[in-house]
């Protein structure tokens, strides 16, 4: 048995065993420098700014444009807490994040499990679907969605949308529906990294023991997962929480009224009604971080740490006929989440407008040529956009693998702390955290005169993409930590190695393909990250997601999407490029059966 | 490689790579038009003088990013459709009054004369005003509306923008109380906008695709962008209401901090001239089919001029500003 049980608490972070022993060691310098270099980068990256919008919400007058006044007031709550609209919105917001987040879980979770452990056909096109639906940004599936569902849309012009479907579409069914379709993949990540770390032995063992693969499934694997899915269903529900894609789009257009739609009204006009926003983005934090305390508070049990030096790979199990009925259901999933919308976006930059819809001389390829000639703003945002991507994800995996070995061997109280702290940053919409960074780097007197990071340059639009990224990266590689027993590093400090080095040859390979995950989601995201690239848009030139929702709203989106596409395809092929001779050298490694000699020659 | 090195690359990567010194360019724009753009460059082209174009967005977005920065602006220019925000910015001096020289060189057409704000808070480069869209593929040329009154004949069905977060549909919503008067124009409106989901539309574009998918047979819209896609060739026409129509001009306005104002006195000189005129012109998106204020200036081709206008009461409408829009919002929206 290589599990260890841990009397931590903590779903993510692991183990507190072997703190002791490294704190003598340590210069007590160096010991007060790790956690507070923790709470350093979460301070200026997300504490300070989110804290002056939030402020605001009780100061109002903090950043009046005749004089700050430093004045407490509960008006801007009052009024929020008072308007049927608002309290209308919180109740959709909650309704919907709840309901989305148990079937994204639901789906993401059957998909991770299908994936790795069942016999399907074209498993490995299949277990791509994930990623290429993670490709595509929420507004932009938001959008196909409109294109396709409203009663002059593309499938109303095809014949094939009943009236009735067409207008339920546009409520709560339909909300639920795309954000689950559009964030399955989530899940399927955080579940399926849980998953890979579970290996079979202890499978076996029950299998050994006489147990059924339903009693496997709900008494060994299930509590053993139970972490990964609750931290899904909290990701998912941060996320449909601080959605704004659909928000602005689905929601809007059924009256659906949600919590960051409102945050957006009033943060769009001049003056800003930033009490309003600050009031209403504080309720919104208040309803993650509710589900983050009532996990931690129902859940006081112990997790387990599974990988070890020792595990194997799990085994599939064969499905015979049946895994045509599954190998058909994950066709479906992939035919809605991905190639539907997909198909919608790329017919609309292929035709010139919208209402003659798919007739024959509707089609064109102005919009392509425009998007990908060298030269256009189009192409250039684009180039931009791949640029900071690439850079932002550099530095947010590295730091957040800096922070989690860090954390793991911190204190449990500072564990929860930052947990709580990445998933409310997950919760916190983008436009809140973007006009959090003009507050402090455009305002606060110290700030704003820094010459790096600076406001209205690019320096400053990555540091609000690594900040958006953190949370992310952080949940994904504090998992993979988290998963490692203690035993393995302990091996290493005892023969003297140090912690640097004991990160980068011990801890690295081992979590690699988690790294690698954090950094090709970072780098995905970040292309088409919209609020932060709306807020800091740097002034020598707009990203693409800027670009893209700008020509949406000057009602190009035949361009837009043309640019949407052109970037998708980007975005994928580097992401590819990187991972699969990644995966080839992991899947080289794990084809060497365990006890077998390497080939002559070869290291052993 | 030591981890901590990786770090330091990377950070050194991106200081050396992106730190573009701040203020480089000769003028910041900060806009959400859609030929600043073309303007900018045909200006850097003639002058040598560089304009960074910073578009967030929307009007509103760029509104939210101008509020932030508070008293502390960091465009030295701002371009954008609406007279009433640029009154308020120039209230709380975020805009200084644009010299009275500029005006005097201009040769303005009358009805650009009537758009020049006593304030000087801005200087009116064009204008649009509202209109009723309509598909022409859901009603047929005989059961055309001909008035603001007329939609109610479409209640239901009718797409239009929410106030709140749009300047022109306030302009729009104000116009409607001056013609009809406020509480028949209440009940009027109480009458027509009875379809939640298309009475509180955050943009033109999204009036335009309520209207061009079917979900809407009509919709209140900017005319500009009506024609923009009677160009592209949609299905759709622009009818004026025969109540009279609300000039909704654009306007430029000039930063109280700006460091630069040789460079935006010679932005606003060009703008004004014929090249800039041309080059406000040279696109098919909305913006490009604005209404010329300046004399011997012709519209894009297909763009209607001959439009009954009634001039908008600013003070009522400031003075009732946040009472309708709430109503509207309380009514329409949500």
């Amino acid at each position: 048995m290589t599990m260890v049980q841990n009397r931590g608490a903590a779903a993510l972070a692991g183990g507190i065993g072997a703190s002791g022993w490294t704190r003598r060691r340590l210069p007590a310098l160096a010991r007060l420098g790790g956690p507070l270099a923790v709470y350093a980068v979460f301070a200026l990256l997300i504490g300070l700014p989110l804290a002056l919008v939030l402020l605001q919400a009780v100061v109002p007058g903090l950043f009046a444009v005749d004089g700050a006044q430093g004045l407490f007031s509960a008006e801007p709550l009052a009024r929020i807490f008072s308007s049927p609209s608002v309290a209308g919105s919180i109740l959709h917001s909650l309704e919907l994040g709840l309901l989305a987040a148990a079937t994204t879980t639901l789906l993401g979770g059957a998909f991770a499990v299908l994936v790795q452990r069942c016999d399907i056909p074209l498993r490995g096109a299949i277990s791509l679907v994930p990623w290429l639906v993670f490709l595509t940004p929420s507004y932009l599936k938001a959008l196909a969605w409109v294109l396709l569902m409203s009663s002059g849309g593309y499938l109303a012009q095809l014949s094939l949308l009943p009236p009735a479907l067409g207008a339920s579409f546009f409520g709560l069914g339909g909300l639920v529906f795309v954000h689950t379709l559009s964030l399955f993949p989530l899940a399927a990540f955080i579940i399926g990294s849980a998953l890979a770390g579970l290996g079979s032995e202890l499978e076996d063992a029950a299998r050994l023991s006489g147990a059924g693969p339903l009693r496997i499934w709900l008494r060994v694997n299930g509590p053993l997962l139970a972490p990964a899915i609750v931290l899904s269903f909290i990701a998912t529900f941060a996320e449909v929480l601080s959605d704004f894609g659909l928000a602005s789009t689905i929601a809007r257009m059924s009256s659906f009224g949600v919590l960051t739609y409102g945050i957006y009204a009033a943060a769009s006009d001049y003056p800003v009604d930033f009490p309003a926003a600050g009031a209403q983005a504080l309720v919104l934090l208040a309803l993650v971080l509710l589900v983050v305390v009532s996990d931690r508070l129902l859940r006081r049990r112990a997790d387990p740490h599974l990988i070890s030096g020792r595990a194997r790979p799990a085994r599939r199990y064969q499905l015979g006929a049946w895994r045509w009925l599954v190998f058909a259901m994950a066709l479906l999933v992939a035919f809605l989440a991905l190639i539907l919308p997909l198909g919608a976006i790329a017919v609309r930059a292929l035709t010139s407008t919208l209402g003659n819809g798919l007739a024959p001389d509707n089609f064109t390829l102005a919009n392509l040529g425009a998007a990908l000639s060298p030269d256009t703003p189009a192409n250039d945002g684009l180039m931009r956009s791949l640029f900071y991507a690439g850079l932002t994800a550099v530095i947010t995996s590295t730091l957040a693998l800096l922070l989690s070995a860090q954390l793991d061997r911190s204190s449990a109280v500072l564990r929860t702390a930052v947990l709580g702290l990445s998933l409310g940053a997950v919760a916190i919409p983008g436009i809140v955290l973007g006009f959090g960074y003009i507050l402090v780097w455009n305002r606060l007197p110290g700030f704003r005169d820094w010459p790096f990071p600076h406001y209205g340059d690019g320096s400053l639009l990555v540091m609000g993409y690594v900040a958006a990224a953190l949370p992310y990266c952080l949940v994904v590689i504090l998992s993979a930590i988290g998963q490692l027993a203690p035993s393995l590093t302990d091996a290493a400090r005892l023969s003297g190695i140090g912690a640097i080095r004991r990160l980068i040859s011990v801890t690295l390979p081992l979590i690699l393909v988690s790294v690698v995950t954090a950094f090709l989601l970072t780098f995905i995201r970040t292309v088409f990250e919209l609020p932060m690239s709306q807020m800091l848009i740097p002034q020598s030139g707009p990203p693409a997601p800027t670009l893209i929702l700008k020509l949406f709203s000057h009602d190009r989106d035949g361009l837009a999407c043309a640019i949407a596409l052109a970037a998708m395809t980007a975005a994928g092929g580097a992401a590819a490029l990187i991972w699969y001779p990644l995966r080839r050298i992991i899947a080289f490694d794990r084809s060497q059966p365990p006890g077998i000699p390497a080939a002559p020659g070869e290291p052993s | 490689m030591n981890i901590k090195t990786t770090l330091g690359l990377a950070l050194g990567l991106t200081a050396l790579s992106i730190a573009a010194p701040a203020g480089a360019a000769d003028l910041v724009l900060y806009d959400a038009l859609d030929f600043a753009g073309p303007v900018a460059k045909a200006f850097q082209a003639k002058t040598g003088l560089t304009v960074d174009v910073v578009e967030p967005g929307s009007t509103g977005e760029t509104l939210g990013k101008i509020a932030a920065e508070g008293n502390n602006p960091q465009f030295d220019i701002v371009w954008l459709d609406g007279s009433a925000v640029m009154e308020r910015m120039a209230a709380d001096h975020v805009l200084q009054p644009v010299p009275a020289q500029a005006f005097d060189k201009i040769a303005w057409t009358d009805l650009g004369k009537s758009l020049i704000p006593q304030s000087h808070a801005f200087l009116p480069t064009g204008t649009s005003t509202t209109a009723i869209e309509v598909n022409t593929k859901k009603v047929k040329a005989d059961k055309m509306p001909k008035s603001w009154a007329d939609l109610q004949g479409f209640a239901g069905s009718v797409a239009a923008k929410d106030p709140n977060l749009s300047g022109p549909a306030y302009q729009w919503l104000a116009g409607l109380f001056q013609t009809n008067g406020v509480d028949a124009g209440k009940e009027l409106l109480a009458r027509t906008l009875t379809n939640k989901s298309l009475s509180g539309l955050s943009s033109g574009g999204k009036v335009n695709k309520a209207v061009l998918t079917g979900d809407a047979s009509v919709g209140i819209n900017q005319d500009s962008a009506i024609f923009s896609k009677i160009a592209a060739g949609e299905p759709v026409v622009a009818v004026y209401p025969s109540e009279g129509s609300v000039s909704l001009p654009q306007g430029l306005g000039i930063s109280a901090r700006t460091q630069h104002m040789d460079a935006a006195r010679k932005f606003i000189e060009f703008v004004t001239s014929a090249d800039g005129q041309a080059a406000m012109q040279n696109g098919d998106d909305t913006d490009f089919f604005y209404i010329p204020i300046v004399k011997g200036v012709k519209p894009k081709p297909g763009r209607a001029t001959n439009i009954a206008y009634t001039h908008l009461d600013d003070a009522t409408a400031s003075a009732h500003e946040t009472e309708w829009k709430q109503w509207y919002k309380d009514k329409f929206v949500q």
